[in-house]
């Protein structure tokens, strides 16, 4: 049966995480987007700055979502997936820096998941096309980050999934790492042939795919089973910007302008049974802070009419 | 490779004596003959639906009067008057030695809701082949069909109609390009027929081999493949797409590539490195440029820059086509930069910094320099990245077979210095677009 899941950035508060859970849950979600993420940001890492979460050790980290956990818990929420901190490498970035991402922030990432008894983890591919020409020689390079993350995987019962994303030219956006759905399901099944297990998995991101004007459908036809994952959010076609789906028109008849249709439709082809994740943190802080309980419910319920949809057969 | 001008926005079809005229001067010997002049999207859009509905409308007769009068002319209802609509621009270019070595078939509106000129479109496009081989063209660009295809069955609907085409295609000897489309979603453009070039390769592959077991079983002569495809730039950039892939993707297959501008939010025909945001084009050039020389392309580069012209006041027109020239020229140098460097059987750099230690990275295994030169003393006699610096004066003892390439942006000013040196064999390198590039930048050199 389909559920439907929210990310918790923007929600869930360290200070009070029982509390965000439990918003989440009366909002009618059962399952979380847990944003590890936002313990060491892009916009940081792109700077090449660091910070010392991540310097903690296992036993104090697992200490410091302990009140996650239980309070997850509590509320009837289930971590579905997790989103490692991205960028995993960065190009033009210190040697120190990307040791530190490959060797300290990925394996510890791998073991909070556990920590959550979380099945999925978003990982991001490396973006390095231009610097050593080729996506197939990105991919080299992601895979050998895959490969070492792997045994673990394996171990903990984690499924690695690689996400559509984006690159960009003078502001405009333009296919990055794992846009292929083709590739991205060969690589997949190689991988998972080599070590017995769904160790890798792919997370579908419905903004992503709308920026570079994917055929969904199709794109998701291609991953079958092998999708494990969404990113459900919207945006006008030029930018990531995260937002409620059937925002944005371009046309005086007024009808949505990314291709909802057709991601109801590619899932149900695939048979999809898993959850139905909205990455929708810009939305609750775009509307009052007053309003974020009925946000929150509003995206449920979309994700409810969608979860509806897709069943229908 | 062939530079080609597609004509639109520059010549008047009725008119084409100026229009031609600066595309000579601007030094263009090859257009592309945009068939679309013989009959529009909208024509077809219209074709036998507005003369019912003007006959509804009584009020009208003078509009049914106007269009039955357009109509009598319209190649959809006689193919033999193709000719007709292009015979001044022909005789034109002719005199002026131009030729038209590829054509774009007439093709549907992006938002079309006609579901129903299929056999309009297919005798269209067969007369539009022969007229293009009567004019010596050797490819034409014909668009996929989509409108009231069916999701799922796309393969199975133009495989029908490409291959009622090939005979026509292989008597004529002109291949028959398909090309990538986008969509309008709601306003929102996305990737449409063939802009999945792993998919689009198999059905030129799968084309080729029944049309010539087609034409084979029919007794008929067969030269060379009669399927092939033609790239836009322009839909790549809509649809966000690598065209770095794109290209490898379709490798040999690749007979033409359009090359034209645009935001990557709306169609557009701008020239090359003209749409830009802080100091960045908003086409991906590296990515393309990569893929095209990965491949080594070698088919028809045609520049489509109607917007762009048609911004430009009339008067500025020769200067703008000399330009649009000389991009096209430059996009040539760059996809066959290693073509200056294999006619020299020994070559020398000048400069000895980034651009130095670039060509190195990618070209100086296959092509390993004698030494590097520079304008600074203090650097002779040091090592950079494994080559020995040299003063300039050290290029006057080098042999004549030997090309000196300028790795540093002042290349005039260099090549000034060169030249007044007595050197002849001077070439320029440039890195911006190469094959890879290195993590860092040596600073201080």
């Amino acid at each position: 049966m389909i559920e439907i899941g929210i990310q918790t950035k923007n929600i869930v508060k360290d200070e009070e995480p029982r509390q965000g859970f439990f918003q989440m849950a009366q909002a009618g979600f059962t399952c979380g987007d847990f944003s590890l993420n936002a313990y060491l940001t892009n916009l940081s890492l792109y700077r090449q700055e660091k910070n010392d979460f991540f310097d903690q050790s296992e036993e104090e980290l697992e200490r410091f979502f302990t009140p996650h956990r239980e309070g997850a818990r509590e509320a009837g929420i289930r971590i579905h997936q997790m989103h490692m901190p991205y960028p995993c490498y960065v190009p033009n970035g210190s040697m120190e820096l990307n040791d530190y991402l490959w060797h300290v922030v990925a394996p510890k990432s791998m073991k909070i998941c556990a920590f959550f008894q979380c099945r999925y983890m978003v990982i991001h591919g490396f973006k390095l096309a231009r610097n050593l020409g080729s996506e197939e020689k990105e991919w080299a390079e992601t895979e050998r980050f895959l490969q070492s993350l792997a045994p673990m995987a394996k171990e903990l019962g984690i499924t690695m999934c690689i996400e559509n994303i984006y690159t960009q030219s003078g502001g405009h956006i333009v296919e990055g790492p794992c846009c292929n759905g083709r590739k991205a399901a060969e690589r997949i099944d190689r991988m998972n042939d080599q070590y017995g297990a769904e160790v890798l998995g792919f997370c579908f991101d419905t903004g992503h795919g709308n920026l570079v004007g994917l055929d969904v459908e199709a794109f998701l036809s291609q991953l079958g089973h092998r999708l494990k994952v969404l990113h459900i959010h919207d945006n006008d076609g030029v930018g990531d910007l995260h937002q409620l789906p059937f925002t944005f028109t371009k046309t005086r008849e007024n009808r949505a302008s990314t291709d909802w249709d057709g991601f109801i439709r590619g899932l149900r082809r695939i048979g999809f049974d898993k959850v139905l994740s909205f990455e929708t943190a810009p939305v609750l802080t775009a509307f009052p802070e007053k309003m974020k309980g009925e946000t929150l419910k509003f995206i449920g319920k979309l994700g409810t009419w969608m979860a509806e949809e897709i069943a229908c057969r | 490779m062939r530079i080609v001008c597609a004509p639109s926005g520059i010549v008047s079809y009725s008119r084409p004596n100026q229009g031609i005229m600066d595309i000579h001067q601007g030094g263009f010997s090859h257009l592309s003959l945009d068939m679309q002049h013989c009959c529009s999207g909208q024509e077809l859009e219209n074709f036998r639906a507005k003369e019912e509905e003007l006959k509804g409308e009584r009020r009208q007769e003078e509009q049914l009067e106007a269009w039955q009068r357009e109509k009598r002319i319209s190649v959809l209802e006689d193919s033999s008057k193709i000719g007709r609509r292009f015979q001044k621009l022909a005789s034109v270019g002719k005199e002026n030695g131009i030729t038209f070595p590829i054509a774009r078939a007439p093709y549907l509106l992006r938002d079309t809701k006609r579901v129903d000129l299929e056999e309009v479109l297919l005798e269209l496009h067969k007369a539009c082949i022969r007229y293009c081989a009567s004019v010596g063209g050797e490819s034409i660009v014909i668009r996929p069909l989509f409108s009231g295809v069916e999701y799922g069955k796309e393969w199975e609907a133009n495989r029908k109609y490409y291959l009622q085409l090939a005979p026509v295609a292989a008597e004529s000897q002109v291949t028959v390009l398909l090309e990538n489309q986008c969509q309008n979603r709601n306003g929102h453009m996305i990737r449409g027929m063939c802009s999945d070039a792993g998919l689009a390769a198999q059905w030129i592959d799968y084309l080729n081999k029944e049309a010539r077991e087609q034409l084979a079983a029919e007794g008929r002569e067969i030269h060379g493949d009669c399927f092939g495809f033609c790239m836009d730039v322009g839909v790549c950039n809509l649809c966000g797409q690598d065209m770095h892939e794109f290209a490898v993707t379709l490798d040999s297959r690749l007979k033409a590539v359009v090359l034209r501008d645009s935001d990557g939010q709306q169609e557009g025909a701008m020239l090359p490195f003209t749409c830009v945001s802080q100091g960045q084009p908003k086409t991906d050039w590296l990515s393309l440029i990569r893929g095209l020389r990965q491949i080594h392309f070698d088919g028809d580069l045609i520049l489509e820059i109607q917007d762009t012209v048609e911004c430009f006041s009339p008067l500025l027109r020769p200067m703008l086509m000399s330009l649009a020239k000389q991009v096209g020229e430059y996009f040539r140098w760059q996809i066959e930069i290693e073509r200056a460097l294999k006619k020299y059987s020994s070559i020398v750099l000048f400069g000895a910094g980034n651009m130095c230690r670039n060509f190195l990275k990618c070209y100086g295994e296959q092509y390993p320099p004698l030494f590097t030169c520079d304008n600074n003393e203090e650097r002779w006699g040091t090592i950079f990245c494994g080559l020995e610096v040299k003063p300039p004066k050290a290029l006057l003892s080098l042999p004549p077979d030997c090309g000196i390439f300028i790795c540093n942006i002042y290349y005039r000013e260099i090549e000034k210095q060169l030249r007044e040196m007595g050197i002849e064999s001077v070439e320029f390198f440039n890195d911006e677009y190469m094959p890879s590039f290195h993590f860092d930048r040596v600073k201080g050199v």
